[in-house]
């Protein structure tokens, strides 16, 4: 076979285009493709790994050639998706290769000189950590350990997470450490740590296989967890009699498989939940047994405010807001009587819902024949009632008995690949500590401060500052110094005019941003990280059915990229222990004197325990390389001391690098798919059944809470409510997805969906320019009457993948005052043609 | 108090027939008889004028039920295939020309209007008794609703489509190469009507498990 | 032309290279010119890509991109208009790609008699495409192309 010559035009022409086709991203078919390579030199290698995106948490193959990611397919082994990827996850392989990675340090200079004001310049490593020392060092000098803080992320890796919560809350002693999981699913933990005591879903994706109904509230799983969407579409057409329910205050893709489908005014979804729960009683359904062996009734406090700023008038007007998360005994009786104002008729009447709907809906959860499963994400925790809607959910599972076996499941989605994995289960949150612990209990300080090593007292007793109040805390000038990891803040925080760019360009602020890409929030910094992503590092996430999956270190990240890992670790080598820590804490354990945080957090003995010779065969290891010990191993056994005998267990470290994950709590290599049942779960009593025993009684809470209204809700000034939210092809703020070309000609800019006749009422047509104001700012886009979000009239959508449009100047930081979620689903707007 | 209230009432109702009847019985009288004061020619004038009156009254009466205002006058209408129309092309594009109910669902020539028309009586009869006044019941009818529009569409050869989309006036390189590719194969040569392939561009479908083609 | 179109682009790389240790404007296209704290005009929406000609694969996993607009294709719990095409039995005579036979399989990998229900949703994994220039490229580079690196003009 002779290759057809070639002259030197049509050499030229196809050099073009290869040119043309590298700029749009397209690839270039070689001039032999095909022709069958060599088995050895057209041989792939395959490895797993968790994929990037959602909390659903897939399980990719991931083929890798001369230190390059060439293809990514949806793994067959893997129990979640059993081969399948949605879009995004199929274009993994190219998220790493937008052509304008990040690849050395930047610091903003002028005249040679850090300067606020100046120009992005590259700096080395070494000058990177110089200048942040010196901040962080001034800072915590000026303003005391609370000078410091960082915003980390659900996309963190487990080790990352760990090293990271380790180096603020023991190594500079503030909780000023919080995930942008506080923007995701802190009002899910809040509803289960109230309802349960335990963290995270009692039931796990097995579910859907089980179940006859589904309900979703709020919840847009067809875009936003597409693979179970598979999964549950799968069940609907397979199972004719299985029921789908779907509940949103806009309707959206998941509407196309619903049998009944309600769209709601904002907020009156707890109106709807209490409604379901007398339905419950009313009609005699309540499983009386399940209810008096496995519950108790609580009251909770009300009227409590909306997580304002405490000189809001909203905020001094509430009466329950320094006490939000308390509650008082009640009795079924008591309960009963509080829940019967709710009918449906009144619900109905309030949400807009048809009754006949509501009914069916009702019916659902009422007939005990009716295996229910009930679905969420953001629509509850983003909302500034989101620990009561997720509290309300739980009550009418708890009436019913549905809980804990094979499709009967409250189910919590996350939004992060491991908001759960390293948010909730290494206790990033400025009020937690690894395996459910809180910083405000001494005992859990105790434990937290002997697996650690380190002398009583060096953890702080008091919550940091959470996501909302770090942004008000660097704009009133209370936080100086700032690192940012994994997360774009400046794109998805709330108010982003009003608080947190002002915060980001406060003069006495220094602000690190660690990111793979030229984020928003990047631009608004002072120092830019370069940052290994993904496959560049070997990595850990948790998924939303508490299932640990690992991935090793695939290929290099291009230039002097480093991972978050590396970078906290290294940067822990500037803090001499007397820097940070005072005298009387070092009195406590004087050999740490003349040590550096380096030293006392990770060279601990326990974290370098593991050589680097453990690393399996094959693998690439920067961190371990510069460190000379297995760091990811060292700091997984010392976290994984926290669970395990204390229902959070965790399987040997080498068994995720094996398995495509596995279950927590993980005894005696068995994973628990069940908690909560005797037989499924090995921490259950023999004899009860059922037993919840994150509460000392083992009993779940049922708790009475009742309507309250919105923050921020439509008048005549501002007469639109704005919803925000994702689509399908885009994750979060479309950092990696807006660079991978396929995904950004999908869905290009983000459109504010309308309804038609809001649209012809206000002259406005399709396409047209409009500014959507809110009190607090306005972006511009293009009207959309006609896509695949199709809003009520008096309801505005708009995505906030979008930089070119930072919805988020408009939105409001309202939050829940307990769980300190923001609600990112309503406020008010008005639209204007521009 | 009712009695008293609804006792006049009915005397007044009853009056107000037996009056009608007698007014009805000399008007009969009257019109029997031959005309002993208007000449012939005046008669078949008024009655050419009166003719026209009423002709042009029931036709104008006719066109006002066949306009979309009237078409989605009702809610069932409203809410459900024409809010399901405003999204498509049929209610808006890029050349402003658009299809209004009666220029789908009702026949352009005269005899096969008023057929069309004697048929949506029945309608009149649903909306009466609440046939589908809600959302779920008229999706419980929906399929026969559609099955029946299509059937009127390939019996008649997609009239209704083509009194717009002339095939003869189609410029296929206008169009998309896979929209031309299938009207030279398929509609130029009468293998298939426009129906055949375009069910539901105009409103939501039914369950199509049982139509060919669908699975 | 070309030639000098080359040597400015050559230069400007050259100056890329050279300028690393000078102060240089960090951006973002996908930000475009506006400063953070002022919102820029929306560019026009754009129509979709409608053609029937199809575009590589990045690699023989990927699912392709629909090549044509979807709008108005209604797929729910009523009916899937994609498969009226691409469904086994219609592609003699829509002529057009059948849908891969991965889709007959299972979650257990057992073949079905149809399209299994798990795959309906065409659009999880299929997304049309906007006709627009992405402002960030891409380098990724397909496997064809990196063997033909490896060994330029090499044996096959």
């Amino acid at each position: 076979m002779t290759t057809p010559k070639l002259d030197r035009r049509q050499m030229l022409k196809l050099e073009a285009a290869a040119i043309a086709a590298a700029a749009a991203g397209m690839p270039v078919p070689a001039l032999a493709a095909n022709l069958v390579a060599e088995r050895d030199a057209s041989e792939l290698k395959w490895d797993k790994a968790a994929c990037r995106f959602c909390g659903t948490g897939c399980s990719v193959m991931v083929a890798t050639k001369d230190n390059r990611v060439v293809a990514t397919h949806g793994d067959t082994k893997s129990e979640v998706n059993r081969g399948l990827n949605c879009v995004k996850g199929y274009f993994l392989s190219k998220i790493m290769y937008g052509h304008d990675r990040l690849t050395q340090p930047m610091l903003r200079k002028t005249n040679g000189k850090y300067d606020k004001n100046g120009e992005f310049t590259p700096v080395s490593w070494d000058e990177a950590f110089d200048i942040m020392a010196e901040k962080w060092k001034a800072a915590i000098k000026k303003r005391g350990p609370n000078g410091v803080a960082m915003f980390g992320s659900g996309q963190w890796t487990i080790w990352e997470g760990y090293a990271a919560s380790k180096l603020y809350k023991a190594g500079f002693r503030t909780n000023n450490i919080d995930p942008n999981a506080r923007h995701c699913m802190a009002s899910a933990v809040a509803g289960m740590m109230r309802t349960f005591g335990i963290d995270e879903p009692p039931g796990c994706y097995d579910d859907i296989e089980a179940a006859d109904a589904f309900v979703l509230w709020g919840s847009n799983m067809a875009e936003m967890h597409p693979i179970l969407w598979t999964r549950l579409t799968d069940r609907r057409l397979s199972a004719p009699h299985v029921r789908v329910a779907v509940l949103s205050t806009f309707e959206h893709r998941s509407f196309d498989l619903a049998d009944i489908g309600m769209v709601f005014v904002p907020q009156t979804d707890l109106y709807i939940l209490n409604a379901i729960a007398n339905h419950i009683i009313k009609t005699g359904r309540v499983n009386k047994e399940f209810v008096a062996a496995h519950t108790v009734f609580k009251r909770g406090q009300t009227d409590i405010g909306y997580g304002l700023r405490p000189e809001h008038p909203l905020q001094k007007k509430a009466t329950g807001a320094a006490k939000a998360n308390d509650s008082t005994d009640m009795t079924f009786d008591e309960y009963a009587k509080f829940v019967s104002d709710y009918t449906l008729e009144k619900a109905a009447q309030m949400s807009g819902v048809p009754l006949n709907r509501l009914e069916a809906l009702a019916e659902l959860y009422a007939d005990p024949k009716t295996k229910v499963v009930s679905f969420w994400t953001m629509g509850f925790n983003q909302h500034t009632r989101g620990v009561w809607c997720n509290n309300l959910v739980y009550n009418i599972h708890l009436l019913t008995g549905k809980i804990c076996e094979p499709g009967n499941s409250p189910f919590s989605l996350t939004g992060q690949p491991s908001a759960c994995g390293t948010a909730r289960e290494v206790g990033t949150f400025s009020h937690r500590l690894p395996a459910d612990m809180v910083v405000t209990n001494k005992a859990h300080r105790d434990i937290t401060e002997k697996i650690w090593q380190l002398p009583e007292g060096t953890i702080p007793d008091k919550n940091g500052a959470h996501a909302v109040l770090q942004s008000r805390m660097l704009k009133d000038g209370l936080i100086n110094a700032y690192w940012v990891q994994v997360n774009n803040n400046l794109q998805a925080g709330p108010n982003a005019n009003e608080e947190t760019y002002p915060g980001f360009r406060n003069p006495d602020n220094f602000i690190v941003v660690s990111d793979a890409y030229p984020t928003v929030t990047a631009l608004a910094a002072d120092l830019v990280l370069p940052t290994a992503m993904w496959v560049e590092k070997e990595g850990a996430y948790g998924n939303a059915e508490r299932r640990t999956q690992f991935w090793h270190q695939l290929v290099t990240a291009p230039g002097e990229a480093k991972s978050d890992l590396w970078q906290l670790m290294e940067f822990s080598k500037r803090f001499k222990i007397e820097e940070v820590w005072p005298e009387e804490l070092i009195a406590k354990k004087p050999e740490v004197r003349g040590k550096t945080l380096f030293d006392v957090l990770y060279k601990n003995g326990q974290v370098d325990k593991f050589p680097t010779s453990e690393i399996e065969a094959g693998y690439g290891n920067e961190e371990s390389k510069a460190f000379g010990f297995y760091v990811h191993k060292g700091l997984f056994e010392e976290y994984a001391q926290f669970g395990r005998g204390h229902g959070h267990d965790l399987a040997p470290f080498e068994t995720y690098h094996r398995e495509r994950g596995l279950r927590w709590p993980v005894v005696n290599g068995q994973e628990t798919k069940w908690r909560f049942r005797e037989g499924s779960d090995p921490y259950v009593k023999k004899g009860t059944e059922v037993q919840f025993y994150g509460h000392a009684d083992g009993k779940a809470r049922i708790f009475a809470l009742p309507f309250e209204p919105a923050a921020e809700a439509p008048d005549t000034d501002y007469p639109f409510w704005l919803s925000t939210g994702r689509v399908l092809e885009h994750w979060h703020s479309g950092t990696m997805t807006r660079r991978v070309p396929e995904l950004y000609k999908a869905f290009p800019e983000a459109v504010c969906f309308m309804h038609p006749d809001d649209a012809q009422d206000a002259k406005i047509r399709r396409g047209d320019e409009v500014k959507v104001i809110s009190r607090r700012g306005f972006i511009r886009a293009r009207v959309e009457t006609r896509g695949r979000d199709r809003p009520p009239k008096g309801l505005v959508f708009v995505p906030w993948f979008d930089e070119s449009k930072l919805i988020n100047k408009v939105t409001l930081d309202a939050t829940d005052p307990i769980s300190l979620q923001t609600d990112f689903k309503k406020c008010a707007v008005r639209i204007e043609k521009v | 108090m009712t009695t008293t209230a609804d006792g006049p009432k009915e005397e007044a109702k009853r009056g107000f027939i037996a009056r009608s009847w007698d007014f009805l019985l000399e008007l009969w009288g009257v019109l029997r008889r031959p005309s002993s004061v208007f000449a012939l020619g005046t008669l078949v004038l008024a009655g050419f004028v009166a003719g026209v009156i009423f002709w042009g009254g029931f036709n104008t009466a006719l066109e006002l039920t066949n306009t979309e205002k009237f078409c989605t006058g009702c809610h069932e209408m409203k809410d459900n295939v024409y809010a399901e129309l405003r999204s498509t092309i049929h209610f808006s594009n890029r050349s402003g020309v658009r299809a209004t109910c009666p220029d789908c669902h009702v026949p352009h020539n005269w005899t096969d209007k008023i057929a069309r028309k004697m048929q949506a009586s029945k309608e009149v009869w649903g909306k009466i008794f609440g046939t589908i006044d809600t959302r779920e019941k008229f999706l419980d009818h929906r399929l026969e609703l559609a099955a029946h529009e299509w059937a009127r569409f390939k019996a008649n050869d997609s009239l209704e489509c083509r009194n717009c989309h002339s095939a003869d006036s189609m410029d296929i390189t206008k169009q998309s190469p896979r929209a031309s590719v299938a009207h030279q194969r398929f509609l130029f040569t009468g293998e298939k009507t426009c129906i055949d392939c375009h069910k539901g561009i105009a409103h939501k479908l039914p369950d199509m498990r049982s139509v060919p083609g669908w699975q | 032309m070309m030639k000098r179109f080359g040597i400015a682009m050559l230069a400007l790389a050259i100056a890329a290279g050279t300028g690393a240790l000078t102060a240089q404007t960090l951006n973002s296209p996908l930000r475009g010119v506006s400063p953070l704290n002022e919102e820029g005009p929306a560019a026009p929406m754009t129509p979709m890509r409608n053609t029937a000609e199809k575009e590589p694969r990045n690699y023989p996993e990927q699912p392709p991109v629909i090549p044509h607009s979807i709008d108005g294709y209604q797929i729910d719990l009523n009916g899937n208009k994609c498969l009226t095409c691409h469904a086994r039995a219609r592609t003699a005579e829509s002529q057009a790609p059948m849908v891969s036979i991965t889709h007959f399989m299972d979650r257990d990998g057992q073949f079905l008699a149809s399209v299994s229900p798990r795959r309906f949703f065409c659009t999880e994994c299929h997304v049309p495409q906007n006709v627009v220039g992405p402002p960030v490229s891409n380098d990724f580079v397909d496997i064809d192309t990196l063997l033909s690196r490896a060994s330029p003009g090499g044996k096959r």
